[in-house]
C-alpha cells in the first residue's frame, strides 16, 4: 500500500488499486472516455473526407489531451499555409506507442474493452487517410488558383477603366485649357497624371467624391478668371516685393483730412509710463489699493491718541471728539462774543480728568 | 448681401484699413459684386461678420478699383480673400498651391469661422503662417498659373 495518484479521479488514494473497481472511479472513467470518444469520432469522419483549409492561426493548431498516453497532441497538421483538420490526432493514434498506451490504460483502469479499439487507428485506415488527403490538397489548390485568377481579372478591369477615364479627361479638357478657362476635372486629370501610380486609387475615389459633392454649387467650377496679372515691373507677393500699403504714395500728402500722427498723445504716454512703473511694485504692499481720487474732509486724521492713557481706544476717541466740539464751540463764541452773550462755561470742568482718565 | 459689409474703393482706403485695424484679423475680399461666387462668399461673410466682430474685421474690395493690389497679390481668380493681422499679411496653408490668399467661396459658414479662429490664434502666438482647419475636399480647386515657374 502506498500513495497512489489516480489521474482520472484526480485523487490520491491510499488503498492501492482497489478503488478502481469502485463506483466513483468507474463513473468518472466513463465520462472521460465519452468526451475523448467524441473527438476521436470526429477525427474518424475526416478519414474519408479530409478537410483541407487555408491556415487560420486563431482556429487551427489546437491541442488535444490523449488520456491513453498522458500527452498533449496537436489536433491539426499544418505547414503554415494549408491545414489538414484532425490530421495530428489521427497521426498520433496510428502510432504503435499510442497502441501500447491504450492497452495499458485499459488494463490499469479496468475500462470496457469493447471501446478500446475505437481509440486506435490501424495502418490501413492511415493509408486511406493519406490518399484522401492528397486528393483533397489537389482540389484545394485548384480552387485557390481559380480565386486568384478571378481577382487578377478584376484588378485588370479596374486599371483599364481608370486609364480610359484619364484619357477621356485629357482629350476633353486640353482644348478648354487653351482658352484659359478653369475646370476642376483638368486639375484632377493633370495632377493625378503626375502623382505616383500607387495613389491612383486616391485620384479615382477623389473624383467619385467630387461627383457626389457636385450638388454643392461647386465653386471650383465657376471661378471667374480675370486675366493674368502682369507684375513683372513691380513684383508681387510671391516675389517678395514691397507691399502697396508700405509704399510711399504721392497722393497722400495732399489730402490732410486724416490724422497723420499715429499713437497716443504725450500726456497719455507719460501716464502710461507711470502706470508701468507702478505695475512693477509688489501688489500686496500697503496702500496699493489707495484711491487717489477720493475726496477727504478736514477731520480725516485718525490720530487722536492720548499717549499715557490706559483704557480703551474708544474712550480716547470720545475725549478727542468732545474736545473738538469744545474748540469749535469756543470759536463760534468768539465770533459771537461781540454781541455780548455770556454763558457760564460748564464745559471747562471736564478737562480730561474723567473717571478712569 | 454685400450691402452690409463695408466697401473700400481706393488704394488709400485699403492702406488705411490695413494700418489701423489692430489686434483683429483683417479680411479683405477681392472680387466683383455681381459675380455669382462672390455673392455666395459675401453672404457667408456678412452673416458671420457680427459673430466675429471681436476677432475680425471684414471688408469688400472691388478688383477693378485697386489695380495695384490686384497685381501685388496676383489675383487671377475671383473671389480671393486675403488675411492680415496688425498690418502683417497672414499666409494659410489650405492644401492648395497658393498660400497667400483663399480663392473661391467657403462651403459652409462654419468653415469660415474655423479658419478665422485658427488665423487669430496663430497670430496671437506669433505665427505668420498657419494651417487651415478646413477639409481639403471643401477647398475650391483652381490652377495656379504662376509666371515664374
Amino acid at each position: 500500500m502506498g500513495a497512489f495518484y489516480c489521474a482520472i479521479c484526480r485523487q490520491t488514494s491510499f488503498s492501492g488499486k482497489a478503488h478502481i473497481f469502485g463506483k466513483s472511479h468507474q463513473s468518472k472513467l466513463k465520462v472521460v472516455l465519452v468526451k475523448f470518444l467524441e473527438k476521436v469520432k470526429e477525427a474518424r469522419r475526416t478519414i474519408k473526407n479530409p478537410q483541407v483549409e487555408r491556415f487560420d492561426c486563431t482556429q487551427h493548431k489546437r491541442k488535444c489531451w490523449c488520456y491513453c498516453c498522458g500527452l498533449e497532441v496537436e489536433r491539426d497538421v499544418t505547414d503554415g499555409d494549408i491545414t489538414v483538420l484532425f490530421g495530428g490526432l489521427l497521426e498520433h493514434m496510428a502510432r504503435p506507442d499510442h497502441r501500447k498506451g491504450t492497452h495499458t490504460f485499459w488494463w490499469e483502469n479496468k475500462a470496457d474493452p469493447k471501446l478500446r479499439d475505437k481509440f486506435i487507428i490501424t495502418e490501413n485506415e492511415m493509408e486511406r487517410f493519406k490518399t484522401e488527403v492528397a486528393k483533397a490538397l489537389g482540389s484545394f489548390e485548384d480552387k485557390e488558383d481559380g480565386l486568384i485568377k478571378q481577382q487578377a481579372t478584376h484588378i485588370r478591369a479596374q486599371e483599364q477603366h481608370r486609364q480610359e477615364v484619364l484619357q477621356s479627361l485629357i482629350e476633353v479638357c486640353l482644348p478648354r485649357m487653351q482658352q484659359h478657362s478653369v475646370s476642376p476635372n483638368l486639375n484632377f486629370g493633370s495632377s493625378s497624371h503626375f502623382r505616383a501610380p500607387g495613389s491612383d486609387e486616391q485620384a479615382r475615389s477623389g473624383r467619385v467624391d467630387q461627383m457626389v459633392a457636385r450638388q454643392w454649387a461647386g465653386p471650383g467650377q465657376g471661378l471667374t478668371f480675370i486675366g493674368y496679372q502682369d507684375s513683372s515691373n513691380s513684383g508681387n507677393v510671391h516675389t517678395g516685393a514691397i507691399p502697396p500699403w508700405l509704399q510711399e504714395d504721392p497722393n497722400e500728402g495732399r489730402s490732410g483730412t486724416m490724422e497723420q500722427a499715429i499713437g497716443p498723445s504725450l500726456q497719455d504716454f507719460l501716464k502710461q509710463k507711470e502706470q508701468e512703473k507702478l505695475k512693477k511694485l509688489p501688489p500686496n504692499r500697503v496702500g496699493a489699493n489707495f484711491d487717489h481720487s477720493s475726496q477727504t474732509d478736514a477731520n480725516w486724521l485718525p490720530s487722536f491718541g492720548r499717549v499715557w492713557n490706559s483704557g480703551r481706544r474708544w474712550q480716547s476717541r470720545h475725549q478727542f471728539r468732545e474736545e473738538e466740539g469744545q474748540t469749535n464751540r469756543q470759536k463760534r463764541k468768539r465770533d459771537q462774543g461781540a454781541e455780548g452773550t455770556k454763558k457760564p462755561n460748564h464745559f471747562m470742568l471736564s478737562n480730561g480728568q474723567g473717571a478712569g482718565t | 448681401m454685400s450691402l452690409f459689409l463695408a466697401k473700400l474703393s481706393c488704394k488709400r482706403d485699403i492702406d488705411e484699413v490695413i494700418k489701423t485695424v489692430a489686434e483683429k484679423v483683417l479680411v479683405l475680399r477681392f472680387g466683383r459684386d455681381e459675380d455669382s461666387v462672390c455673392l455666395q462668399l459675401d453672404e457667408i461673410l456678412s452673416k458671420t461678420a457680427h459673430d466675429l466682430s471681436n476677432m475680425a474685421s471684414i471688408y469688400i474690395v472691388d478688383v477693378d478699383s485697386a489695380p495695384v493690389y490686384t497685381r501685388y497679390f496676383d489675383i487671377s481668380y475671383i473671389p480671393s480673400t486675403v488675411f492680415f493681422f496688425n498690418g502683417q499679411h497672414m499666409k494659410v496653408d489650405y492644401g492648395s498651391p497658393d498660400h497667400t490668399k483663399f480663392v473661391g467661396s467657403f462651403k459652409t459658414k462654419q468653415d469660415f469661422l474655423d479658419l478665422i479662429e485658427v488665423i487669430y490664434r496663430g497670430a496671437m502666438r506669433g505665427k505668420m503662417i498657419v494651417k487651415s482647419p478646413i477639409d481639403p475636399q471643401n477647398i475650391p480647386k483652381y490652377d495656379l498659373l504662376y509666371h515664374g515657374i
